[in-house]
């Protein structure tokens, strides 16, 4: 049997609790994880007084209630799996570098930043920042997958150097900001300014785009790369159909201020 | 003549105007003493002499707690006792107030392991977040008015808000090398609109609303010798002549400066649109010296920044929870931490938050203690639980405060107030609270004498 966290008192402010995850948890009985010590706004808390805690460890952990105000889910994950119904608050898989977190519900602003390896999936909506860098870093996620089901918000992707990021909704301004390299599919509209000082990478959408002035057209064609990665994506749930797979993409190059070598993807005739 | 021989009346020279980001340090101030009013503000500007001549002693108690006048021995007391039980308490305002005063506020929000914020978040933080994206190249104005020679003011209207901006350092001043004044100089304005600065301007070029983040990048790409798209027309608003006119006009001047605003910073894409300005003034350097700085508007909010800076490392949005400093914009900034709900109580100081932020933040600002420092009664202090009222700063109170240009100058007060300064009240705000903690930690009572009894020992 996995263990189980059930949420029986939601924080008054927000809850830091990096040590809600798989790892961290590894081999301790219900007890002890009950006494893991959080942070309840500038007071130490411990595990027990928000969670009932039921089973015991053994690579999975399963999360119940609505953790909004909860920061730090799975923060620092290597391996193991992460199971949580209901809403997350921010930095959710924050710098993690392997496993799989998967939130049955909404997530808050940074999710997965710095992430190193491993897999989210959120099948609700996110917030800002989803796999981006913290503020004064110059570097985002390095690695593994971020698949959102709903929509995100801005600055998807901010300085991200490697990895995926596909989101079946659509996504707010700035998506794949300062991107150095990796790849942020976007099934629906996307905001303004994409790829605004993108050295690398690639950004793919569905929807036709606002394009910013230091972007040109380069051409129309079938990547094949596209059409695998749509296939992994169609297979991890997003509503990706057989236009997608099949179309022509129009291929604009830039950011001009920055080497131009990224590249923004946009279905052509959508 | 005679009139004046009769009253009670004082001159102040070199008098410091604390009303916007200008600070001018020129008044001369006639001050009725018997009155309590300053019948006279020379050198002031418009804005100046309103701020100088409606100040008035306001008829209200020193503290009150739930409306109630008390001591101020039992405000600082409850106001502690407040902070100190809060799990989440937040620090905002500090941009009308002195230096001194800030450092009491940060030390205060350190102490009870709360978040401090200042009305920059609202205003010029997302300059500040581009400065630690992007970097800044900066000057004083004093080098401005000796120096420059292309000026350009992008998103700002100073004619209204920084009347004498233009007189004292980027326009008219006759400097070491500009010793014709405005004849030496050429001014653009970047505006959606014809503001009254556009008549100072010799370039206006209206920008279509929204659209500075992409004319900024088509000028970086033309700067840096790249092809734009050809629609930046229909983009912008702006046509390509009139961009490749400003560029050779940018990379051919001696010294060039942005000054920027509002109308960059509060709009969509915010720190983006700081930050494409900064890196276009980073990009100029490679041909000329070109300067930027954000133009700012109360008394002493760039002290706040840098003061904040200067004691926790980060400028703004800054949490103490896990007793270091931490620095997030978006997740500690103080419209964020009251909107999602976060805070429990709220320390503030100097501003007036329940007259101008969104109304979810509002709504929280009821629900959870406040405590006000304010010379006047504001919207927030009337909901606050615990609402002191403090001397002016600048009329009142000496202290210092920092210019625009990160410049700090000297207060020469003109008259006293009944009222403490916030910083009195600050200080015994965090003597208290800290005795308060200590006595939690076990380290101290609280019956008082806590910050004594554990300073004692570490000078032996």
């Amino acid at each position: 049997m996995s263990l189980k966290l059930t949420l029986h008192t939601s924080p008054d402010v927000p809850l830091e609790a990096p040590c809600l995850n798989p790892d961290t948890l590894a081999g301790m009985t219900a007890d002890i994880v009950a006494a893991q010590k959080v942070m309840h706004g500038n007071q130490a808390a411990s595990v027990g007084d928000f969670f009932k805690v039921a089973g015991k460890a053994n690579g999975t952990l399963e999360l119940e209630g609505d953790l909004s105000r909860v920061k730090y889910i799975g923060a620092g994950m290597q391996s193991g799996i992460l199971n949580v119904t209901g809403n997350v608050g921010q930095h959710l898989g924050a710098g993690m570098s392997g496993g799989d977190i998967r939130v049955d519900g909404d997530a808050g602003d940074w999710v997965a930043p710095e992430m190193r390896g491993g897999r989210v999936t959120i099948t609700g909506n996110a917030g800002h920042l989803v796999g981006g860098a913290p503020r004064g870093s110059a570097i985002g996620m390095l690695g593994g997958e971020i698949i959102i089901h709903g929509n995100v918000r801005n600055e998807t992707g901010h300085a991200m150097r490697n990895g995926l990021i596909a989101v079946g909704g659509t996504s707010g301004d700035f998506t794949g900001v300062n991107m150095l390299a990796g790849t942020i599919i976007v099934l629906g509209d996307m905001g303004n300014r994409s790829g605004a000082g993108m050295q690398r990478g690639s950004i793919v959408s569905m929807n036709p785009a606002e394009m910013l002035p230091t972007f040109t057209h380069a051409c129309v064609y079938r990547p094949e790369f596209l059409r695998l990665l749509l296939l992994h994506i169609r297979s991890a749930g997003l509503p990706v159909n057989d236009d997608h797979i099949e179309g022509a993409y129009d291929r604009w190059c830039g950011d001009v201020v920055e080497v131009n070598r990224g590249e923004i993807l946009l279905l052509n005739g959508a | 003549m005679s009139e004046t021989a009769k009253e009670n009346i004082k001159i102040v020279k070199h008098a410091t105007c604390t009303f916007c980001g200008c600070v001018c340090d020129d008044m001369e101030l006639t001050v009725d003493m018997d009155a309590h009013k300053i019948t006279k503000a020379k050198n002031a500007c418009v804005l100046g002499r309103a701020w100088f001549a409606e100040h008035v002693i306001e008829d209200r108690p020193a503290a009150m707690v739930d409306g109630k006048e008390v001591s101020i021995e039992e405000a600082v007391e409850e106001a502690a006792q407040t902070l100190v039980k809060a799990r989440f308490p937040i620090t905002y305002g500090l941009s009308d107030t002195t230096c001194e005063a800030q450092r009491q506020a940060v030390a205060i929000t350190d102490i009870i392991h709360g978040t401090v914020d200042t009305t920059t978040s609202v205003c010029h933080g997302p300059s500040g977040l581009a400065f630690q994206g992007v970097g800044e190249s900066t000057m004083t104005l004093g080098e401005v008015k000796n120096r420059a020679d292309f000026i350009i003011y992008w998103g700002g209207n100073p004619a209204e808000a920084h009347p004498r901006h233009f007189t004292r350092y980027s326009v008219t001043p006759k400097g070491m090398f500009t010793p014709n004044g405005k004849k030496d100089r050429t001014v653009v304005l970047v505006d959606v609109r014809k503001t009254s600065t556009a008549p100072v301007a010799d370039i206006v070029i209206r920008v279509k609303p929204g659209k500075d983040f992409e004319l900024l990048w088509a000028l970086r790409a033309l700067v840096k010798g790249k092809k734009v798209a050809d629609n930046i027309e229909a983009i912008t608003g702006v046509s390509m002549d009139t961009l490749t006119d400003l560029v050779e006009r940018m990379k051919n001047c001696r010294y060039g400066v942005f000054f920027f605003g509002m109308g960059l910073t509060m709009t969509r894409g915010r720190h983006f649109n700081s930050g494409a300005l900064l890196a276009l003034a980073t990009d100029l350097n490679e041909f000329t010296h070109f300067v930027a700085k954000p133009v700012r508007g109360h008394g002493n909010v760039t002290g706040a920044d840098n003061v904040v800076s200067w004691q926790t490392g980060y400028p703004f949005g800054v949490n103490f929870n896990l007793g270091y400093p931490r620095f997030n914009p978006g997740e500690f900034t103080t419209v964020d931490t009251l909107s999602r709900g976060d805070a429990d109580a709220a320390l503030i100081i100097a501003s007036d938050p329940a007259s101008n932020f969104p109304k979810a933040a509002i709504e929280h600002l009821h629900k959870i203690p406040v405590i006000t420092l304010d010379t006047k009664e504001t919207h927030t202090s009337k909901l606050a639980h615990v609402a002191f009222t403090t001397a002016t700063y600048g009329i009142n109170t000496g202290g210092t405060v920092y210019r625009m240009d990160d410049v700090p100058i000297t207060l020469r007060p003109a008259f006293d107030s009944p009222f403490p300064t916030d910083e009195e009240i600050l200080t015994a705000i965090r003597k208290r609270a800290h005795e308060l903690m200590l006595a939690k930690s076990g380290l101290g009572a609280a019956g008082g004498g806590g910050t004594q009894k554990v300073a004692a020992p570490r000078k032996e």
